[in-house]
């Protein structure tokens, strides 16, 4: 798994831009906000709190398609499945990649974000818990939509209505404060359904 | 002393017969080159043999053992499909360096490149390359792995004379080295390679 982890990391390093695909949408949607709803602090604490569950998920989405379509479309997925015969250790390997390049930037660049935001140090660590569970969650979603839609092609609107409708749950909990242990839990199912769902994509496109 | 042994090889896609009670026995140093026209089945059956495709009746025996249950088989070949399984957007030395990585084995680029006489392409991006040379570059996958079979899936299909002459002389080369090739194609190849079936 970890030379396929390692091949996975090294296709994203040498597309670089990767990395600040995400995070530079992120920044882009929280800077909109103080256009629209001025710079009073505490309604932009507030509006934070929700926005930043906005950016995560359509960051998540739009690169959704990265997991297993790239691969798919020019035969790696070919090579990948012959050398590592374990469906499950492929989805995870996918997964891991695609948490590391398109989520943690995001991670990284919260603080600042958070500081600009006026938002304070202990909303900050909860901010970041309940955002470090949810987009595990949020991620093997996508990871199952995107195996079990392989092969189909400009579907990014198909896969949006299935997507979206999954993230209310990891929405609603997400912007309380206080729900991490929830979000975790949400994760968890997640994994489970993920695991079972995109095995059975990646079968019927090997089949 | 490999042998490759398909008995009535019956196989659906969908509703469609595909595939209707193949038998055939490929023995070490032997090649042998599937006919047939567009969607006669051609590459459903190089992904069969490939164990892609895990749903039909008869049997593929290799070396006695069946190839569903043999866990070791996916060792034993080499698949190389229409796709080139090529990034566009990297250069060749980096989706070399790929492979490198996904089969765990160290190689010279240039010495590999050198092969279809493309050394000096390493640092272009595939992108710019023709489908010629992105296809040359797709048979190196061949040279990652000590394989006993190689499935071709239509390897002629872009190539120049010069290339073909390459390739069919690396698929002797692996005969002579008791290695077993099994290839689809739509071109003539009987002056080529004797062992021919049609489906």
């Amino acid at each position: 798994m970890f030379a396929l982890l390692k091949r996975d990391l090294y296709l994203a390093l040498y597309s670089s831009s990767s990395f600040f695909y995400t995070s530079s949408f992120f920044i882009l949607v929280l800077i909109i906000l103080p256009f629209l709803f001025g710079t009073n602090d505490v309604q932009l604490q507030v509006l934070f709190k929700g926005i930043i569950w906005i950016g995560l998920s359509l960051s998540i989405l739009l690169t959704m398609e990265r997991i297993f379509n790239a691969d798919y479309e020019d035969g790696n997925l070919d090579i990948i499945i012959q050398r590592y015969p374990s469906l499950e250790t492929i989805i995870i390997s996918k997964f891991i990649t695609h948490w590391i390049v398109y989520c943690l930037p995001l991670f990284i660049i919260l603080p600042i974000l958070s500081f600009l935001f006026y938002v304070s140090l202990d909303s900050f660590f909860l901010i970041f818990l309940n955002l470090f569970f949810g987009s595990l969650g949020m991620v093997f979603i996508v990871t199952f939509v995107s195996a079990l839609t392989l092969g189909a092609k400009r579907t990014i609107f198909l896969k949006a209505v299935i997507v979206i409708p999954l993230f209310v749950p990891f929405l609603i909990f997400g912007t309380n404060l206080e729900s991490w242990p929830i979000l975790l839990a949400l994760s968890m199912m997640s994994f489970v359904l993920s695991m079972y769902v995109s095995a059975y994509g990646l079968r019927l496109y090997v089949e | 002393m490999n042998e490759l042994k398909i008995e009535d090889l019956t196989c659906y896609r969908g509703d469609n017969l595909v595939l209707k009670d193949l038998n055939t026995k490929l023995k070490s140093g032997e090649t042998l080159v599937i006919r047939g026209s567009n969607g006669s089945g051609k590459t459903t059956l190089l992904r069969v043999l490939s164990n892609f495709i895990k749903s039909y009746n008869g049997k593929i025996l290799f070396n006695d053992h069946n190839v569903l249950e043999d866990a070791n088989y996916r060792n034993c070949f080499n698949f190389v499909g229409q796709k080139n399984s090529l990034k566009d957007n990297l250069s060749v030395k980096n989706n070399l360096k790929l492979w490198e990585i996904i089969y765990q084995k160290n190689i010279s680029y240039s010495k590999l490149l050198e092969d279809f006489n493309m050394s000096h392409l390493v640092e272009r991006d595939v992108g710019s390359l023709s489908d010629g040379q992105k296809k040359c570059i797709s048979l190196l996958r061949l040279n990652f792995t000590k394989s006993k079979i190689w499935y071709l899936d239509e390897p002629f299909v872009f190539l120049d004379e010069e290339n073909s002459q390459i390739l069919i002389q690396k698929i002797k080369n692996f005969n002579t080295n008791n290695g077993i090739v099994i290839i689809t194609s739509n071109i003539n190849l009987q002056n080529t390679f004797t062992n021919e079936i049609k489906i």
